[in-house]
């Protein structure tokens, strides 16, 4: 086979290779979503609250992730039919520092310039038969002390370090992000499916059992002096 | 004295290298704000440090605050800002628009600014800014490499109105399955994209296989074929640009007939023949080859029709003299 041949032949091969490739290239795109946790897949800061409508609107140029100063978006990327090319946040691996930068920038109406107090990314839901201070009463407070909303959006129990989601949070995912127990007791809960709805309908909100003033920042107590 | 037009194809180049240039390295300045953003050098791995060091080596001397200045440019030719200025390409524009079924007045301001520069230059966007421009035009040089080895590189015609019907079909498809599906085989779009994945995020997203496979269309069915035959965008810049302005129009009083526009020409437009039509994406290759500036930049609002032979080649003179015999006779 002299050289002409030969590269001919490569030439081909690969031509085919690659036209090959194409049905591969369209049902990747065309197929369905691999069903991911519902929880490491939630909407970015003033998304519009329908998700379909959202996908309408986004798209695609990718300027929200290329803003965002913790790097915490990412993109849809082999993973989904028309969600292509679409952000999502996932709370385990980074969660959002509600700096608003996405929304300011983001050129169409797919996120719309919100106070961070009104975004609905999603709500916060602990897990009690996980969480170390509702199990053993540990001593932990890390999802308090990183929440930007502070008591608005999570307070302990009076006396205690056990956690309590209020209606003020909006789903940021940092606590996700910092929660030091592995199975990760605390998770972002799709904002419609939540309580928080129920609790906004009928004007209430939702029962902690003291009254604000009487709760302490924990670490502002030493350790050694707490008693249970 | 030769015009001065003749040198606009270099500043194209230059042009596409800046964009392409500034796609590559806005992830990186991004990477590096992120950096800054989170106070902590000392914890960088070796990698991420050597980025730290050359971006602020980069961006120095001209920045005192960094990580809130870097937001002055960012995003890609599919959407970006540029100084506070918001501008995406009409197509993103149209391709919303028909996801949505509804048209959002301040998404479609952003795209006011291109479509006025296209109504009067045309598509000067796939000649001049377009980042897949960059690439298909290198790769196109490998195809004449390619050719002179003696490799089959085909170069088959087909119908330049199909891209319209791909502009349509995206359209429809798009507002049927409410998403912008344009963006996913949009070159441009694809490439900002991509290397943002890339360099910023880690891994490949589905594209960068769609644009491989219409570098390997380009060089096995079509010459710049999919810009040609199939891109929307240009299609979209096709139908914008049809009534421009400013246009290479052919001087029949300094032409030749040497035909070398029509053999750079990209396209495959037939410069020689006056046929330019809606499809000249300004590249501005005819003029720099032309040995006798007979092709310029006009401002016309229409192509002039078949001009005849050129009036210093000898078809020309053949004519003129067979016209004096008649006249002699």
């Amino acid at each position: 086979m002299d050289r002409r041949t030969f590269m001919t032949r490569i030439t081909a091969a690969a031509g085919i290779a690659g036209f090959c490739s194409l049905p591969f290239a369209v049902a990747r795109l065309l197929a369905p979503r691999v069903a991911e946790a519902a929880e490491t897949r939630i909407p970015l800061p003033g998304a519009l609250e329908n998700h379909d409508k959202f996908i309408d609107a986004c798209i695609g140029c990718g300027v929200c992730g290329e803003v965002c100063p913790p790097r915490c978006i990412r993109f849809h990327t082999n993973d989904g039919g028309k969600e292509a090319n679409t952000p999502y946040i996932n709370p385990v691996e980074k969660g959002c520092t509600l700096c608003g930068l996405c929304m300011e920038f983001c050129p169409t109406e797919a996120l719309v310039v919100t106070p961070i107090r009104e975004v609905k990314m999603g709500i916060a839901q602990i897990d009690r038969a996980a969480c170390y201070p509702w199990v053993d009463r540990g001593v932990c407070g890390a999802c308090l002390n990183i929440c930007p909303l502070g008591t608005d959006a999570i307070r302990t129990e009076p006396g205690t370090f056990r956690p309590v989601i209020q209606t003020g949070c909006v789903g940021c995912g940092l606590c996700v992000e910092i929660c030091p127990e592995p199975s990760l007791p605390i998770k972002i809960v799709d904002y419609s499916l939540s309580t928080k709805k129920y609790f906004e309908k009928i004007g209430e909100q939702p029962e902690v059992k003291s009254e604000p003033e009487q709760v302490e920042a924990p670490q502002a107590t030493p350790a050694y002096q707490l008693k249970y | 004295m030769r015009t001065w037009q003749r040198h606009l194809n270099k500043l194209r180049w230059i042009s596409l290298c800046l964009v392409f240039g500034m796609l590559v390295l806005l992830p990186f300045l991004h990477l590096y704000q992120t950096y800054i953003a989170a106070h902590a050098y000392d914890l960088l791995p070796a990698n991420e440090r050597q980025i730290y060091d050359s971006m602020e080596k980069l961006t120095a001397p001209f920045l005192s605050n960094p990580e809130k200045q870097l937001d002055a440019i960012k995003g890609t030719t599919w959407s970006g800002t540029l100084f506070g200025l918001k501008l995406s390409d009409p197509l993103a524009a149209v391709g919303q628009a028909a996801a949505s079924m509804k048209v959002y007045w301040p998404f479609m301001l952003t795209v006011a600014i291109p479509i006025l520069f296209t109504l009067v230059f045309g598509r000067f966007f796939c000649g001049w800014i377009c980042p897949a421009t960059f690439l298909y035009e290198l790769n196109d040089n490998l195809g004449t490499l390619m050719r002179k080895a003696g490799l089959p590189i085909t170069q088959r015609r087909l119908d330049g109105r199909l891209k319209y019907l791909v502009l349509g079909i995206g359209m429809v498809l798009s507002a049927a399955m409410g998403a912008v599906l344009l963006a996913a085989v949009y070159p441009p779009a694809i490439i900002g994209r991509e290397l943002y994945y890339v360099i910023a995020i880690g891994g490949f997203g589905g594209g960068t296989l769609f644009f491989l496979m219409t570098l390997v269309f380009d060089l096995m069915v079509a010459r710049r074929g999919f810009c040609r035959y199939l891109c929307p965008g240009g299609a979209l810049y096709s139908l914008l640009g049809r009534y421009r302005l400013v246009r290479i129009q052919r001087d029949v009083a300094n032409c030749n007939d040497c035909a070398k526009c029509n053999v750079v020409c990209q396209f495959g437009l037939d410069p020689l023949r006056d046929n330019f039509g809606q499809e000249c994406n300004n590249c501005t290759a005819c003029i720099a080859v032309c040995p006798t500036d007979a092709l310029k930049f006009e401002l016309k609002a229409k192509d002039a029709p078949n001009q005849g032979p050129g009036h210093l080649g000898h078809q020309y003179r053949k004519q003129q003299q067979k016209s004096e015999i008649a006249e002699a006779a």
